[in-house]
C-alpha cells in the first residue's frame, strides 16, 4: 500500500502541471484552486487501480481532472467580480514581469471567460493534444472538435484584443 | 505583450506549455492529500438520495404495519353516518393492503436500479457520458419520489372518490360541515405537500442540475453545429 502511494504521489508530482492548469482555469480564488487540486488528486487516486497503465497518463489525467473540475467540484467561494479576478491573476504573477508570463496571465484571463466545455478544448489544444484525444475526452466527434477550435481561435483573438 | 491585432493562439502554444508552475506540491504534500475527505457533488447527491430512500422506505414500512389507518377510517365513516361500514372497510382495507405491497416492491426495484446507475458513474468516462450518467442516477431518485407522491395522490384520490360515491349511493344528506371540512382538508394538505416537495427539489438539486444540463447542452450544441 505504502509503495503504491509512493508511486502514485511521484506520478502526480511529475505531472502536476496539468492538474494545476485545470485547477486555475476552473476556479476564481486561491482557496478554491487548492481545493480543486486536492479533489482531482483524490479522484485520480480512487481510479488509480483501474488505470495502472491501461491508457496514456495524460489521457487518464485529463479525463479525471476535467470531469472533476467541470462536474464534481463544489466551489467554496462565490464567483468574484472582475476586479477580484484581476487581483487573483495579478497575485499569481506578482514577480513575473517578463513578457511570457504576461502572455500566460492574459491567456488565463481570456480562457476563463469561455464556458466550461470550451475552456477544456482550448486547454487541451494549447497542450498540443491531438483532436482525437480532445474529442474522446469530451465525448464529441473529432470533426466537431476541430471546427469548434477553429471558431474558438477567432473568439480568443477578439477577447485578447479587448482585454490586452 | 504581443501585438493583439496579430494574435495567433498557435504562437502561444510553446509559451503555454513551458509556463512556470508556481508553488508546486512535493511528494509528501501529495500523499497527505490522499487521507483528506472528498468534497464533491456526486457524494452529496448519493448521501441525500440514500436519506430520501431511507425516509420514504421507513414511511412505507410504518404504513404497512400501522393500525391507525383502520381506526381513522372508521371514525370518518362514523362521522359521515355511513351504513354497511364493515363491508366498505373490508373493501378499502384490501385495496390499501395491495397498494402497500405494490409500493414496497416498487421501492425494492428502485433500490436495485439506483445502485446500478450509481455504479455506472465512472470518473474516467468521457465528459458527456459522465454528465449523462450523473443525470440518470439523479433521475432514478426523482422517479422514486414522484412515484411515491403519485401513490399518495392516487390513494387519497380514490379514498375521497369512494366516500363521495358511497354518500351518494346511500342518499346520505350531508347537513354538517364534516364532509366539506374533509374535502377541503385533503385538497389543502395535498397542495402543501406538493409545494414543499417542489421547493425541496429546487433547493437540494437546483444548482447542480442546472450546471450539469448547461454543460451537457454545450456538448450537444458543439456536436450539432453545422460544419
Amino acid at each position: 500500500m505504502e509503495n503504491k502511494q509512493k508511486t502514485f504521489s511521484k506520478l502526480i508530482k511529475d505531472n502536476q502541471g496539468l492538474i494545476i492548469k485545470v485547477s486555475r482555469l476552473y476556479t476564481h480564488s486561491l482557496e478554491d484552486q487548492e481545493d480543486l487540486f486536492q479533489e482531482i488528486v483524490l479522484q485520480l487516486w480512487k481510479s488509480y487501480d483501474s488505470f495502472q497503465g491501461n491508457s496514456k497518463i495524460s489521457t487518464w489525467m485529463y479525463r479525471v481532472a476535467l470531469n472533476t473540475a467541470i462536474t464534481l467540484f463544489r466551489k467554496k467561494t462565490r464567483q468574484p467580480q472582475t476586479d477580484e479576478l484581476q487581483d487573483f491573476h495579478s497575485k499569481d504573477f506578482l514577480e513575473d514581469n517578463d513578457e511570457k508570463q504576461q502572455q500566460i496571465s492574459l491567456l488565463y484571463k481570456v480562457i476563463k471567460l469561455l464556458p466550461d466545455v470550451e475552456r477544456a478544448i482550448v486547454m487541451m489544444y494549447l497542450d498540443d493534444e491531438p483532436y482525437k484525444e480532445i474529442a474522446e475526452t469530451l465525448g464529441i466527434t473529432e470533426v466537431n472538435a476541430r471546427v469548434k477550435m477553429n471558431r474558438l481561435k477567432k473568439i480568443l483573438k477578439e477577447l485578447m484584443i479587448k482585454h490586452a | 505583450m504581443p501585438n493583439s491585432e496579430n494574435f495567433d493562439i498557435d504562437s502561444l502554444k510553446k509559451t503555454w506549455q513551458d509556463q512556470m508552475i508556481p508553488d508546486d506540491y512535493n511528494q509528501n504534500e501529495i500523499e497527505s492529500m490522499l487521507n483528506k475527505k472528498s468534497r464533491n457533488y456526486v457524494k452529496y447527491i448519493l448521501w441525500i438520495s440514500i436519506a430520501e430512500f431511507v425516509i420514504f422506505g421507513f414511511i412505507n414500512f410504518l404504513a404497512l404495519f400501522s393500525e391507525d389507518f383502520h381506526t381513522d377510517f372508521t371514525s370518518i365513516l362514523n362521522k359521515l353516518q355511513i351504513r354497511n361500514q364493515n363491508e366498505i372497510e373490508f373493501s378499502l382495507d384490501r385495496i390499501y393492503y395491495w397498494m402497500k405491497i405494490f409500493s414496497l416492491i416498487i421501492t425494492g426495484v428502485f433500490v436495485v436500479i439506483f445502485y446500478m446507475n450509481y455504479k455506472k458513474i465512472n470518473v474516467e468516462s468521457n465528459l458527456k457520458k459522465f454528465i449523462i450518467h450523473i443525470i440518470h442516477f439523479k433521475k432514478t431518485v426523482n422517479l422514486f419520489i414522484f412515484t411515491n407522491v403519485f401513490f399518495l395522490l392516487l390513494f387519497i384520490g380514490s379514498f375521497t372518490s369512494f366516500l363521495v360515491f358511497t354518500i351518494k349511493q346511500q342518499n346520505i344528506h350531508v347537513d354538517n360541515p364534516t364532509f366539506w371540512s374533509l374535502i377541503t382538508g385533503v385538497v389543502f394538505s395535498l397542495l402543501i405537500c406538493i409545494i414543499l416537495i417542489l421547493i425541496y427539489y429546487k433547493l437540494a438539486y437546483g444548482i447542480l442540475l442546472k450546471r450539469l444540463s448547461v454543460n451537457l447542452k454545450q456538448l450537444e450544441k458543439i456536436d450539432s453545429e453545422k460544419i
